[in-house]
């Protein structure tokens, strides 16, 4: 018999496919079923944030970081605000800072929320996404009733936060918090149990400390390999040194760990939530901060802990009112690189379930 | 073995009698919170032409003109947002010192053109009325008494 001429295949993944969450493109080359090179190529949503930025006020910037990672806004509201009160060294009331850490926290349980749905419909089972987007839905009201909108809230000013609590507010996430804690079971009973899923993501995906590490990854990506680092905890900022939590980590680096690790990472967000609405001073929600902003001449870099992980912002400023260079450093955007490394040598069937687990936002890989 | 997927369809019968979550939209609208940022209304006179509100805007969205009148008052002409590009931030009407520029809970702006989306004084001036009449508050003394104590609260 004749020896069978074969040869590779180059196939694009996106950027429409349903399972990019966004307008990401792989270009992949395939061996049979084995992926040989898999290259993502990125830029579909690019906006130019950082460029718009050096053409706007401080305060203008904020909706723009609204639009990064637009799933959890709050935390992009964080990064921006927080970057412009070091760099000024504003001080900002006790009550803004709460109420910075509680729709923080509110919100990256809604990324994180949304990462189970969307991974969960990606491996092909439907109902844990329509379960979670109805708890996902309770939050995003109670965000939009303290904020006014539903995902772009640009809610924080510097010098602390538009709006104080409307009345009755503190209340309704007293009585959220019991209806997630009986959800959560209930994800972890339809999901982390289910042998098809278990199978799908056990031990795939797996990479190594140093191999992260190396990568620059940052958040769960970095935490499943067993890294403990949340700068929540390691270069704590805003009021995050007055509660108690954990920072869960995993032992494997795989995919099952990094799923997980957003279920645990959903409580401990709760259990701050919990703490600081039982804590929470009174007083004013926004502190002393000049009308026009002007952030002296010099270098000035700060992070938070956003929902995929180091949320960085680097502002070059001239004296101006204006940012003279605007860096942000995008966790989503340095976590993709390890990708074509990830997906080489794996069975195709695989991809979605690596590429998933990662948890990237296009719009902030692309800004 | 198979326990976990059984536990699994036991949580879907459970859910059958249950009410449902969703909305019959369009029939049923959302009933939006009071802050909620939708499309602008605007009362013409109330605007004294500062053009704060154009100069704060991140997408430079509003244009605006006035003049002079008879009493050296300025008086709004025109008054246009492009809703093409405008991010509904809430920015204009944070720095309007007259509270001329508000937001309502309208939020459909789906249009067959382009040009459609181009909302001028009057639309904006009838917009403020339907809302204001769907409230149920006259002219908009509700509006401001609620923004009065978001400021007081923000000092
Ligand atoms: S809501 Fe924002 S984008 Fe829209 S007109 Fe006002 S300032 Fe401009
Ligand atoms: S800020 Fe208010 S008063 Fe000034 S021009 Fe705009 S709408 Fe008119």
């Amino acid at each position: 018999m004749a020896e069978l001429r074969t040869e590779e295949m180059l196939l694009n993944v996106g950027p429409q496919h349903p399972s990019t969450h966004g307008v990401l493109r792989v270009v992949i080359k395939l061996d049979g079923e084995i992926i040989r090179e898999a290259t993502p190529v990125i830029g579909y949503l690019h906006r130019g944030t950082e460029k718009l930025s050096e053409d706007l006020q401080y305060q203008q910037i904020i909706p723009y970081f609204d639009r990064l990672d637009y799933i959890s806004a709050m935390l992009n509201n964080h990064a921006i605000v927080n970057a412009v009160e070091k760099a000024m060294d504003i001080e900002i009331p006790e009550r803004a800072e709460y109420l910075r850490v509680i729709v923080g926290e509110l919100n990256r349980t809604a990324a994180h929320l949304l990462f189970v749905g969307a991974y969960l419909l990606d491996l092909g089972a439907m109902s844990p996404f329509l379960y979670v987007f109805m708890t996902r839905e309770r939050i995003i009201e109670l965000l939009n009733e303290i904020s006014g909108a539903r995902l772009t809230y640009n809610y924080m000013r510097v010098g602390g936060v538009k709006y104080d609590a409307p009345p009755g507010w503190f209340a309704k996430i007293r009585e959220f918090i019991p209806y997630f804690k009986e959800m959560y079971q209930l994800f972890d009973d339809l999901i982390t149990g289910n042998e098809i899923f278990i199978s799908r993501v056990k031990g795939i995906g797996s990479y190594g400390q140093e191999e992260a590490i190396n990568y620059g990854l940052s958040g769960i990506p970095l935490r499943s390999t067993g890294f403990k680092w949340d700068l929540r905890k390691n270069k704590s900022y805003s009021v995050y040194d007055r509660f108690d939590f954990e920072i869960p980590v995993g032992t494997n680096g795989d995919n099952y760990d990094r799923y997980y690790l957003h279920l645990l990472e959903m409580e401990q967000s709760m259990r701050i939530v919990e703490q600081a609405i039982d804590s929470i001073p009174e007083g004013p929600v926004m502190g002393k901060a000049p009308k026009i902003l002007r952030i002296p001449a010099g270098e000035y870099y700060a992070a938070v802990e956003g929902a995929k992980g180091e949320l960085g912002v680097y502002i070059v400023s001239d004296g101006k009112d204006k940012p003279y260079r605007m860096k942000i450093r995008r966790p989503s955007f340095v976590n993709l690189q390890i990708i074509p490394s990830l997906l080489k040598d794996q069975n195709i069937a695989d991809f979605i379930a690596i590429l998933g687990s990662i948890d990237i936002v296009l719009g902030e890989v692309d800004a | 073995m198979m326990f976990g997927l059984l536990k699994g369809l036991g949580v879907t019968l459970r859910q059958i009698p249950k009410k449902n979550v969703t909305l019959q939209y369009p029939d049923v609208k959302p009933d939006w919170p009071d802050r909620f940022r939708g499309v602008h209304k605007f009362y013409p006179e109330k605007c004294i032409v500062c053009n704060q509100c154009a100069r704060v805007c991140p997408t430079s969205c509003i244009s605006l003109s006035g003049t002079r009148g008879e009493d050296k008052k300025m008086h709004i002409e025109t008054y246009d947002i492009n809703f093409e590009i405008c991010i509904l931030c809430d920015l204009c009407t944070e720095v309007c010192p007259t509270e001329a520029i508000q937001m309502t809970d309208t939020f459909e702006l789906a249009e067959y053109s382009r040009d459609a989306l181009f909302k001028n004084i009057e639309w904006l001036a009838e917009n403020g009325r339907q809302h204001d009449a769907r409230k149920g508050k006259s002219d908009d003394q509700a509006n401001h008494d609620a923004k009065a104590a978001d400021k007081a609260g923000e000092q």
